[in-house]
């Protein structure tokens, strides 16, 4: 049971209890002010009935042709939340905004290849991982580049996964 | 930067291209030659030169870069045959902007604009310049402008902006929204809307004038397909109904939405409010400022009978049923607690039964009651319970657990869920220290032997239980609290070192002991803590009250410096930035965006911490050069003496500042950073219920402002001080001319009496209360509170009688001479009692340590400052002194003085440094074996030790298999006696700190010494 809305600045004072947790990175206030200025679509919070932020997710859609599609940057779930499909609903979200609104052809996210519990959740929502991508985290561990098709992409084309893995500078996008 | 590839002044890529490479590699040395030798080739054109400041910006010299770019600038002015495009001026623009010479871009824009009036182009950077500058008026008069141009809707979007802006944040009344409003229909009327945040920038004129019916026909019409998601439209139907007061209606459409979206809380908090006609959510007002709303438990007089309350109510009931029944997964909690809302509201309204409540509660942990949230999902229906009923439902909870549960993650769950009521409800507070501790070793033992069920866990994933542990810790600081005995703090901060041991990332953990290890005068570890929770960016404004407050009263300089430091970076850099986000919001037709950046840009500039920040970091370097008389004068010059500050002080009463700090994470025993009930005797439940952290907030608040107005007028009392003092050393009279001299009395009379009046003294009052204390008049209760400030007080007030002829410096018994007797025996007589009463820190929690650490390094340092003027002045410079009997005579006299004051400095120092070395002196062991031994339960059953023991026989007893490798290894590197002696080696950590600045001063009043 959560209230699911869009992500406003005044969020940013309000989230550290989810913050504080060692994998969510706080990044600077240039990067989530430029997804709100950009996409405010895509940064959505979810609160408590107690009015305390239980988790947020944050994304974009960029890219060109068929590989328009929406990005998930960042999901996160305060730890007394979680266990509860919290992050799925806000993942069901974006993919919607990504399918309906911007008629995107898929939803792709950077994982940590040693996040297992995340990419186990990731697959249960029914990611295929597409392509590993070399040390792409500070030139040390490799990420998963993990992808789900939507309604446009009617022969699932964009999750065909790519044999071989590529390095960060192959990628398309920052 | 590569979108700036380009033809600048007519200059072809080609040429431009390898110094843009060159900036982007940060070679800036080969930039420069590249640009050098563009300019050369390229004399005449400016885009060249623009280019050359801006490398010599990035490579740090700033003059040459203003100068340079100036020159561009006048260049661009001064023919008329010069190409002037956007580049060059873009570029210009990022130079003057890093060197804060904002007007010069706006001015070189303007001045473009005036020669090309119809390059829109141009005019976006214009409009940008003013985005810069917050000029709302001007923003929208060029936006107006590019609309009649080109007649384009994002154009009259960035006008209708600028118009909200005007009135929300700048002066503009509302009538502007009025026109803002007019222009939007007469475009709408001959252009139709296309973007979706144009027409909820148009939805939200209307709103903010009350205009709900004609917005609600808006979304009704043509235009409302712009909102592509159904839920979205209707909730904002819902709401514009509501706020005109149809609540029939609002509630119809809000049920449409719970239909859609059965767990969104808030709207079936709407839908419920609307049905009974509570209009309390919707009034103007009713949002404000917090970070965490408070639930609204406001009982506001219903306008229904009480047939059609009941009608009303049984419809929610019949709804959320249905909701219930449809609800696929456990997942979808709102249509379960939707019937303790109906039975809260029933109560509110006095039409309802606790005993329904309790029994909707106990259906409701039947099905949740494992969940972590549960706890903090009832909070606002427990506060509706009396005390009594309080404890029914704790008891029914209690019988019910485990009972239709056979998994033991669930059954572990309801237990935890149990505990957390009894803390919420206060019971923790009421029972007997026996039974509370029978509680805590519950915990400890339930979190030990359901490790087990975390074997497969990955290290990545919370322990189950772990808030077992800190709960258990809420218990023991109690224990601690209740009975001062040490052995209790020990163990609330063993079992956290525990935790951590199996598992390093739980940062509730980290802040618990963070603030213990405050608590024991052992900062360093706090800090080490507190760098591990990774506070960065803008948690550094919600997050650092936890460690700041602290810092600022203990030696550990260097650490506070880099914290000061990173944290006014972070704000700095962003106040610079933000209106380049506001303007990518603009562009990117977020226009909802740009009011809330500005909003919170203006929110984070009245930041309380923000200010406090500004005015304690140059505050600490004052202390840090305060041995040397004139090291402190070059810092007083860096701060402009202080003036800066003292503005500020004036301005606090008139601004709103804001507290964006988050409290909810704060332990019990500090709820503000002001506040630490350990320090008092035990005040039992009175601390509850939670209804007070409202009334400590805003006492906090209060508190914090006065110390920010009475702090910023701190740095320029220390230089009127060192003033007053060289000036009443008759013959060596050398003002520096930056202030008159008749003028520092004066000016020092006055910031002594705001000081007092802040100190909620009148001058003369305040006079009085300082010449008091060292005869043992004074309250030392009015005092305590602020000592520091009374101290600060005395040694101003004798810098300021050195030099006043007024009554008031010889007020009463003290006259020129005798102030500085007053100031003598005042430092010592309160800095010698107070580590006198010290015991060791070991021993005793909660040391008045941090108290001598200001006494020393303020007040005492000041008027060392004080001296070393007076000493200085008094030194032949080699120019002719000036002879006069009388002069020769009060100067003698002075010279009495200050020799006397420096000898009773010199003993107070002394004292300090020899308790510090004898606490120094004691066996790190002898500590060790003395804390550990707090830790030996005495009696059976009782006492402290006993939570401790069961970690240790957990510790023992459970193996490899059952544990897994991963705990079982950090198992293995438990060892408790680590932790004690860490604390130890973090005490001593202060107290060397502390002894190396006393060392210091005492060299410098050696030299002193000799100098007289």
């Amino acid at each position: 049971m959560s209230t699911i809305r869009r992500f406003c600045c005044n969020d940013l004072l309000r989230f550290a209890s989810v913050n504080l947790d060692h994998l969510t990175e706080t990044f600077n206030m240039s990067f989530y002010m430029t997804y709100l200025a950009r996409w405010p679509d895509y940064f959505h919070v979810a609160e408590s009935p107690g009015n305390q932020v239980m988790g947020y997710i944050m994304g974009k859609v960029e890219g060109e042709g068929e590989s328009w599609h929406g990005h998930v940057t960042a999901v996160t779930v305060a730890p007394e939340y979680r266990r509860q499909q919290l992050a799925k609903k806000l993942m069901n979200l974006l993919e919607d905004i990504s399918d309906k609104i911007d008629k995107a052809y898929f939803v792709d996210l950077f994982v940590r290849a040693s996040n297992i519990p995340a990419i186990k959740m990731y697959e249960k929502l029914e990611y295929v991982i597409y392509r590993r991508v070399l040390r792409y985290y500070s030139g040390e561990e490799d990420a998963l580049d993990m992808r789900k098709a939507l309604s446009r992409d009617v022969e699932k084309k964009s999750v065909v996964p790519l044999k071989r893995p590529v390095t960060p500078d192959e990628l398309e996008y920052d | 930067m590569a979108s700036k590839y380009g033809y600048g002044g007519g200059i072809p890529e080609r040429r431009v291209r390898p110094i843009w490479d060159a900036i982007d590699s940060r070679q800036f040395k080969n930039a420069l030659k590249l640009t050098s030798t563009l300019v050369s080739k390229n004399p005449d054109i400016p885009y060249a030169l623009a280019l050359k400041g801006l490398i010599l910006e990035r490579m740090g010299k700033l003059d040459e870069a203003f100068s340079v770019c100036i020159t561009a600038k006048e260049m661009l002015f001064s023919s008329s045959s010069i190409l002037i495009d956007d580049l060059t001026l873009s570029t210009l623009q990022i130079v003057f902007q890093r060197l804060d010479h904002l007007d010069v871009a706006t001015s070189c824009y303007e001045y473009a604009c005036g020669k090309f009036p119809n390059n829109v182009e141009l005019m976006m950077g214009l409009f940008n310049c003013y985005v810069r500058e917050y000029s709302f008026v001007k923003q929208q008069q060029i936006a107006m402008k590019m609309y009649k141009i080109v007649g384009e809707e994002r154009f009259l979007l960035w006008a209708v902006c600028s118009f909200q802006l005007q009135v929300f944040c700048g002066s503009g009344e509302d009538k502007l929204l009025l026109l803002a409003e007019g222009l939007l229909k007469k475009h709408i009327a001959t252009h139709n809307l296309h973007e979706p945040e144009a027409l909820s920038v148009y939805i939200s004129l209307l709103e903010y004038q009350s205009k709900f019916g004609e917005a609600l026909e808006i979304l009704s019409g043509k235009l409302g397909s712009l909102i592509v998601i159904e839920v979205d439209k209707l909730r904002i139907q819902g709401r514009l109904l509501a706020r005109a007061g149809d609540y029939v209606l609002a509630a119809d459409i809000f049920q449409r939405v719970l239909e859609l979206c059965p767990d969104d809380w808030e709207c079936f908090q709407n839908y419920l409010s609307c049905l009974i006609g509570d209009g309390s959510n919707w009034s103007k007002g009713a949002q404000n400022n917090s970070i965490h709303l408070p639930n609204s438990g406001d009982c506001k007089n219903l306008h229904l009978t009480d047939e059609m309350f009941d009608s009303r109510i049984s419809r929610a009931s019949d709804f959320a049923s249905k909701l219930a029944e449809k609800a696929s997964s456990d997942s979808i909690r709102c249509p379960y607690l939707a019937s303790l809302e109906i039975e809260r509201r029933k109560l509110i309204y006095g039409r309802g039964d606790m005993d329904k409540l309790i029994e909707v509660m106990m259906q409701y942990f039947c099905r949740f009651g494992h969940l972590p949230c549960f706890a903090s999902d009832v909070e606002t229906f427990l506060e509706v319970l009396t005390g009594d009923k309080k404890n029914e439902l704790l008891d029914k909870l209690v019988e019910s657990c485990g009972a239709p549960v056979t998994a033991p993650k669930k059954l572990l769950g309801q237990s935890i869920t149990i505990f957390k009521v009894r803390e919420l409800i206060g019971d923790m507070f009421t029972v007997s220290a026996t039974d509370i501790e029978g509680f805590a070793v519950q915990m400890a033992d339930l979190y030990c032997k359901n490790l087990p069920l975390s074997k497969d866990l990955d290290i990545q994933e919370s322990v189950h239980g772990e808030d077992l542990l800190s709960m258990a810790c809420n218990i023991l600081v109690q224990l601690f609290w209740r009975t001062n005995h040490i052995g209790y703090l020990l163990e609330a901060i063993m079992i956290l070192e525990f935790g951590l041991t199996i598992r390093r990332h739980v940062s509730q953990y980290k802040i618990l002991l963070l603030h213990l290890y405050s608590h024991w005068c052992a900062l360093p570890l706090a800090y080490d803590w507190y760098k591990s929770l990774d506070v960065k960016n803008i948690l550094l404004e919600t997050v650092s009250h936890h460690i700041l407050p602290q810092m600022l009263t203990y030696p550990l300089w260097n650490d506070l410096s880099d914290l000061l430091k990173d944290y006014l970076k972070f704000m700095d850099a962003h106040f610079r930035e933000s209106a380049d986000l506001t303007f990518l919001a603009y562009r990117h037709r977020n226009y909802s965006k740009v009011i809330e950046f500005v909003q919170f840009k203006e929110r984070l500039q009245r930041s309380s911490q923000y200010l406090l920040a500004k005015i304690e970091s140059p505050i600490l370097h004052l202390k840090q050069n305060a041995d040397s008389i004139e090291k402190e004068e070059g810092v007083l010059e860096n701060l402009k003496c202080g003036t800066h500050f003292l503005e500020l002080s004036s301005e606090i009463g008139s601004k709103s500042l804001t507290f964006n700090e988050d409290m909810q994470l704060r332990p019990w025993w500090t709820p503000t950073y002001d506040k630490n009930y350990l320090l008092g005797p035990f005040e039992g439940v009175s601390y509850y219920p939670r209804e007070n952290m409202q009334f400590q907030i805003k006492q906090m608040e209060a508190n914090t402002l006065k110390k920010i107005e009475r702090r910023s007028l701190v740095p320029r009392m220390i230089y009127l001080s060192i003033q007053s003092a060289a000036l009443s050393v008759k013959y060596n009279i050398e003002a520096n001319g930056s202030l008159p001299e008749h003028q520092v009395p004066s000016e020092l009379r006055i910031l002594l009496e705001r000081y007092a009046n802040i100190l909620g003294f009148s001058f003369h009052d305040a006079i009085e209360m300082v010449s008091d204390f060292p005869k043992g008049h004074s309250s030392s209760e009015v005092a305590s509170p602020n000592l520091i400030e009374w101290m600060n007080f005395a040694v101003f007030f004798n810098a300021w009688s050195l030099n006043s002829h007024e009554k008031g410096a010889s007020h009463r018994d003290i006259n020129k001479t005798s102030s500085w007797q007053l100031v003598n025996s005042f430092l010592e007589k309160q800095i010698v009692e107070k580590f006198r009463s010290m015991r060791p820190l070991l021993s005793s929690p909660g040391s008045d340590l941090p108290v001598v650490v200001q006494m020393v390094t303020e007040p005492l340092a000041w008027h060392i400052l004080v001296i070393q003027s007076c000493v200085r002045s008094s030194l032949p410079t080699g120019k002719k002194k000036k002879k006069g009997g009388a002069s020769e005579q009060s100067n003698s006299q002075l010279s009495y003085e200050i020799r006397d004051s420096i000898l009773s400095v010199y003993r107070i120092i002394e004292q300090v440094i020899t308790w510090l070395k004898e606490q120094l002196q004691k066996p790190v062991d002898e500590g060790l074996d003395m804390i550990l031994s707090s830790l030996v339960t005495k009696v059976p059953n009782e006492g402290p030790g006993r939570v401790f023991h069961v970690i240790e026989t957990c510790v023992a007893s459970l193996n490899d298999t059952e544990l897994g490798d991963r705990i079982a290894g950090s198992l293995r590197c438990w060892h408790p006696a680590d932790v004690g002696r860490k604390l130890i080696s973090g005490q001593r950590t202060v107290l060397s700190e502390l002894l190396k600045i006393c060392e210091s001063k005492i060299k410098s009043l050696q030299t002193l010494k000799l100098q007289i």
